[in-house]
């Protein structure tokens, strides 16, 4: 007896020493989101597939076999007439992009969403306390921080990090910083500018693994701003549950599935080789592997475990196709998955085993608005918000890949009804279209025809510009 | 001329005032801490000890009120715990050493200049004349891109760079400090001019195979001062995750930045940035406390870009021809004295001792209420630090940081050397800096360093660090086989 009185003290005070420290680490913890706004390029810069077959056609580089291959690529992109590319392109610049260019078409992205953003949540630049970029392609001299701290003269004493180079999860990695930035900087506001620079990087060689990216890639952009002031909770959208980063770079294939190089000719352009969905596979189901565990409930958890230990005892093998076995909705209600090309989309719809509703989002956004690189994820986003599908206490995941190769994924928490139709203000109750098809199958389909295959440029070009004009 | 103090500080008696006002101030507690206790004793002394036991007895406890009381003390104690922020530790460093077939004495690059630029000699002559009056040597370093006549700077050659120095300057640390690559946890890698996608992050994830949930950051595009701002993110996430390790890549490539054109204020780098980069091993990890070299005491970021002529005076652009270079204006050295300023009034009051921060004060109220034409005092900080490395990134940069802060010739030594050596590698310099001074076997435990960057955007970044224990001269730094010729005498003009 005595004894128990002697030890029961200090076990309590160990006890109530490590709830205090528990309940001081989860405090300032809590990452928001105020508000984000989209990019929507002016009228000016849209491109249909008839004004890329032009651009296309202007690439003195090019034979038959790569109009046969661009044609192919262009029908099952998945990418709609309505996207938006750089000016310097659709003024006839892409192949001497000046440096004049490149930064003015970071600017004519950025300073847009920015003052929308500021005007919509009524936050003034000089309280804003971290900023970070994540542009992969271009990274000038000041960068892109410096020159948003300029525009709007921030104050002296703002963190700012400009992340450059990682691909089109990059989002997500800037999102995660400010996530951790946030433990160490108390009630502090924070911008983060999502975008990819198009204007200097279109690819004008002839290397096939190397066109994609002119295909895929389209302007447009995102700024969010966050927070982790509690005060301002009324006010956030969502509230960042959790995040989690893989890097299978140290695998050699993954790591060159998708890399920047110089062609033979020197034309710089994005090398895109077959590894890359079985590198995305890989790295998705790693990063899951982290992930679910920390947002799906725990009775789910368990009887995953179970039925994987009863299926192996009884040698039973899973069958194909049936996703991951864990019930992802029971944790998880919307997937936002980065729409990188159809390809990718479908790719994890099977993995996961998603239904066509729940990729719609997705799909809508690579038809509208094409491969917006970072930014894409955000344009998913602000069709489920559009669409009215976002309701409190609804959790989101969001899922991105990227050049590296990474796989970055996070989920967010709804804190209110959504139901702001940002950037699908204008066209979101004709989505989804009766066909995705692309009028380009039916207007040139003559060029698979065999009669063609030595043809000379001075043959076909007429063709060319005769059928993508009507 | 405005009537000042009369200058006393030549008179041998004042130093000696000098010297006791500093010590009194310092150690103000101790002193009125002092006559306490001795009160304290002797009142104890005087009661004797059983009136001490009898005192003790008429305490009277019970359980609740010493159960509360714990409470309360052990909740304190856990609050003051948990907001100290962990304790940073550098615990080593590595510096690239470019091989020696890489140099550019002065003869070659102006041969190559010549050659180059062979219909414009005015801007051969400007060349020339920045090089004599640069303060570089003969050993610094260039790229093997930049070697050909013309360069020849592919992305192949840029990358090829990258990978030279990183993974050189990798697997220096990692036989420095015994470091394993699955170990690391955060990489932060910071190039200001060439960010390929994969990003360089990517590149040494995947040159050394390290973990698949390793936090990396490729910063780019934030100039000279990328360094510390690096080391700052590495700070900020070392709070986040305990008993990690975290290693900091800073470099410059310069393979695709060489200017090719004949704009002046563009051709200024070109004669002055070189090859050169460094690895740091971060750590909190409490094993690391007594191996570390340096324990990082504070990080003060100041950026000046909400001025325009701050913003424009390091900025990358083309010139009427269409070649991209990166354009320093001339006020450039106004502004990095203001944006030195701007930071030293947030540095000083966390690192000068009271004694300076009292006479900057009186000053200051003395300006505001009696004289406003009393000279403003500028804090002494060579009483706040023992060593000073300013960011090498020319010689007017050098001077000018030495006028402003009234440092003497040996403090500057460090900087001046590394730009003669090692040239202007950008955010590196700083390290090859405290490279010199390791070298020189002047670093001892206590001694604490300043390390002051400058970047386009206009920043200045400064990180105060102190020793952790005395460091003997290294054998394996980039100064090991030059340091005995060092100091030079650097002439203001070298005749070439």
């Amino acid at each position: 007896m005595e004894l128990l009185l002697a030890i029961l003290p200090p076990l309590l005070f160990y006890i109530i020493f490590n709830l205090c420290k528990l309940g001081y680490q989860k405090r300032d913890q809590r990452c928001y989101m105020l508000s984000y706004q989209c990019h929507k390029a002016p009228e000016d810069q849209r491109l249909d597939t008839g004004s890329c077959a032009n651009i296309v056609a202007r690439n003195k580089n090019l034979g038959i076999e790569e109009y046969r291959f661009l044609l192919k690529t262009m029908v099952s992109s998945g990418i709609g007439e309505e996207t938006y590319c750089p000016k310097n392109v659709i003024d006839g610049r892409e192949e001497s992009p000046t440096h004049m260019d490149a930064v003015s078409e970071m600017d004519g992205i950025i300073f847009p969403t920015l003052d929308k953003l500021f005007a919509k949540t009524g936050v003034s630049p000089s309280e804003i306390d971290i900023i970070v970029s994540s542009v992969s392609l271009i990274s000038p001299a000041p960068s892109l921080t410096a020159r948003v701290m300029n525009r709007y003269r921030m104050r002296e004493d703002v963190k700012a990090f400009n992340l450059s180079g990682m691909g089109c999860s990059a989002s997500v990695v800037a999102v995660d910083l400010v996530k951790q930035l946030f433990r160490t900087c108390k009630n502090s506001l924070a911008i983060v500018v999502s975008t990819e620079s198009m204007g200097p990087n279109w690819y004008s060689g002839k290397d096939k693994s190397m066109m994609l990216s002119n295909i895929l890639f389209r302007t447009g952009g995102c700024s969010m701003l966050l927070t982790n002031n509690r005060a301002l909770k009324h006010k956030a959208l969502l509230e960042l549950t959790c995040s989690v980063r893989t890097h299978i770079g140290s695998d050699d294939e993954a790591y060159r599935s998708c890399i920047q190089v110089e062609d033979d000719l020197g034309h710089k352009g994005f090398r895109l080789t077959r590894d890359l969905p079985k590198a995305g596979a890989k790295a998705l189901t790693m990063n899951l592997r982290v992930l679910l565990p920390k947002v799906l409930p725990p009775l789910e958890l368990l009887r995953y475990q179970i039925t994987y230990y009863r299926n192996k005892i009884m040698g039973r093998s899973i069958p194909k196709g049936a996703g991951p076995g864990l019930d992802l909705r029971s944790g998880i209600d919307h997937f936002c998955v980065h729409p990188g090309g159809r390809a990718i989309i479908d790719e994890v719809g099977k993995s996961l085993a998603l239904s066509d509703h729940e990729l719609e989002p997705a799909r809508m956004a690579l038809y509208r608005f094409g491969n917006t690189s970072s930014g894409g994820l955000w344009y998913v986003l602000g069709y489920m918000e559009a669409k009215k599908r976002l309701k409190k206490g609804d959790k989101i995941l969001m899922i991105s890949l990227g050049a590296g190769f990474k796989c970055n994924n996070c989920v967010w928490k709804v804190l209110k009804d959504l139901d702001d139709p940002n950037v699908w203000q204008d066209c979101i109750d004709d989505y989804p279209p009766k066909t995705t098809g692309n009028p380009f199958s039916e207007k040139f389909d003559w060029i698979n025809d065999g009669s063609l295959d030595l043809a000379t440029r001075e043959d076909y070009l007429p063709l060319l510009s005769k059928y993508s004009n009507c | 001329m405005p009537p000042t103090l009369p200058d006393f500080s030549s008179s041998v008696k004042l130093k000696y005032v000098k010297l006791g006002y500093q010590y009194l101030v310092n150690h103000i507690l101790y002193l009125l801490m002092i006559p306490v206790m001795v009160g304290v004793l002797i009142e104890v002394l005087r009661l004797g000890p059983d009136e001490i036991l009898s005192l003790w007895r008429s305490l009277h406890f019970d359980l609740v009120q010493i159960l509360c009381s714990s409470f309360l003390i052990i909740f304190i104690a856990t609050v003051y715990f948990m907001s100290k922020p962990r304790t940073i530790y550098l615990v080593d460093y590595a510096c690239y050493k470019p091989p020696v077939t890489c140099r550019v004495p002065f003869s070659t690059f102006m041969e190559h200049s010549r050659l180059i630029l062979k219909d414009k000699p005015k801007s051969v002559e400007f060349q020339m004349r920045i090089l004599e009056r640069s303060g570089l040597g003969e050993e610094t370093c260039l790229p093997p891109a930049i070697h050909y006549i013309p360069p020849k700077p592919t992305m192949e050659a840029a990358r090829g760079e990258a990978e030279l120095v990183i993974f050189s300057v990798m697997d220096s640390l990692f036989k420095k400090t015994g470091l394993k690559p699955k170990d690391i946890d955060i990489l932060i890698v910071n190039c200001s001019l060439f960010s390929p996608t994969p990003s360089l992050s990517a590149m040494v994830i995947n040159k050394y195979k390290l973990r698949s949930n390793i936090k990396s950051f490729n910063l780019s595009g934030m100039g000279c001062s990328a360094g510390l701002i690096s080391i700052d993110l590495a700070r900020d996430l070392l709070q986040v995750h305990p008993n990690s390790n975290a290693v900091v890549v800073s470099t410059e490539i310069i393979t695709p930045n060489y200017y090719q054109g004949n704009e002046r204020a563009m051709l200024l780098p070109n004669c002055l940035f070189r090859m050169g980069g460094a690895a740091i091993l971060l750590s909190n990890r409490r094993s690391h406390r007594r191996l570390a070299k340096y324990r990082l005491v504070h990080v003060v970021r100041t950026h000046k870009g909400a001025d325009d002529k701050a913003y424009r005076c390091v900025y990358e652009e083309e010139d009427r021809e269409g070649k991209v270079g990166i354009n320093l204006s001339k006020d450039l050295m106004a502004i990095a004295g203001e944006a030195l300023k701007s930071n030293i009034t947030t540095i000083g009051p966390l690192v000068l001792p009271a004694s300076e921060q009292l006479l900057f004060l009186l000053t200051l109220i003395g300006r505001k209420i009696f004289n406003p034409k009393w000279k403003p005092y500028i804090p002494d900080f060579k009483q706040a630090f023992e060593h000073f490395c300013i960011h090498a990134g020319g010689r007017a940069v050098i001077d000018e940081l030495q006028k402003n802060l009234q440092l003497s010739a040996e403090h500057v030594e460090a900087s001046r050397m590394t730009l003669h050596r090692f040239g202007n590698t950008s955010s590196s310099s700083l390290w090859y800096e405290i490279g010199y001074i390791e070298a020189k076997g002047r670093m001892r435990r206590g001694d604490r360093v300043w390390q002051i960057a400058f970047g386009s955007g206009f920043k200045c970044n400064s990180a105060v660090w102190k020793c952790n224990r005395t460091i003997k001269k290294p054998t394996d730094s980039p100064w090991a086989d030059c340091i005995d010729r060092y100091p030079v005498h650097i002439p203001e003009v070298v005749k070439l």
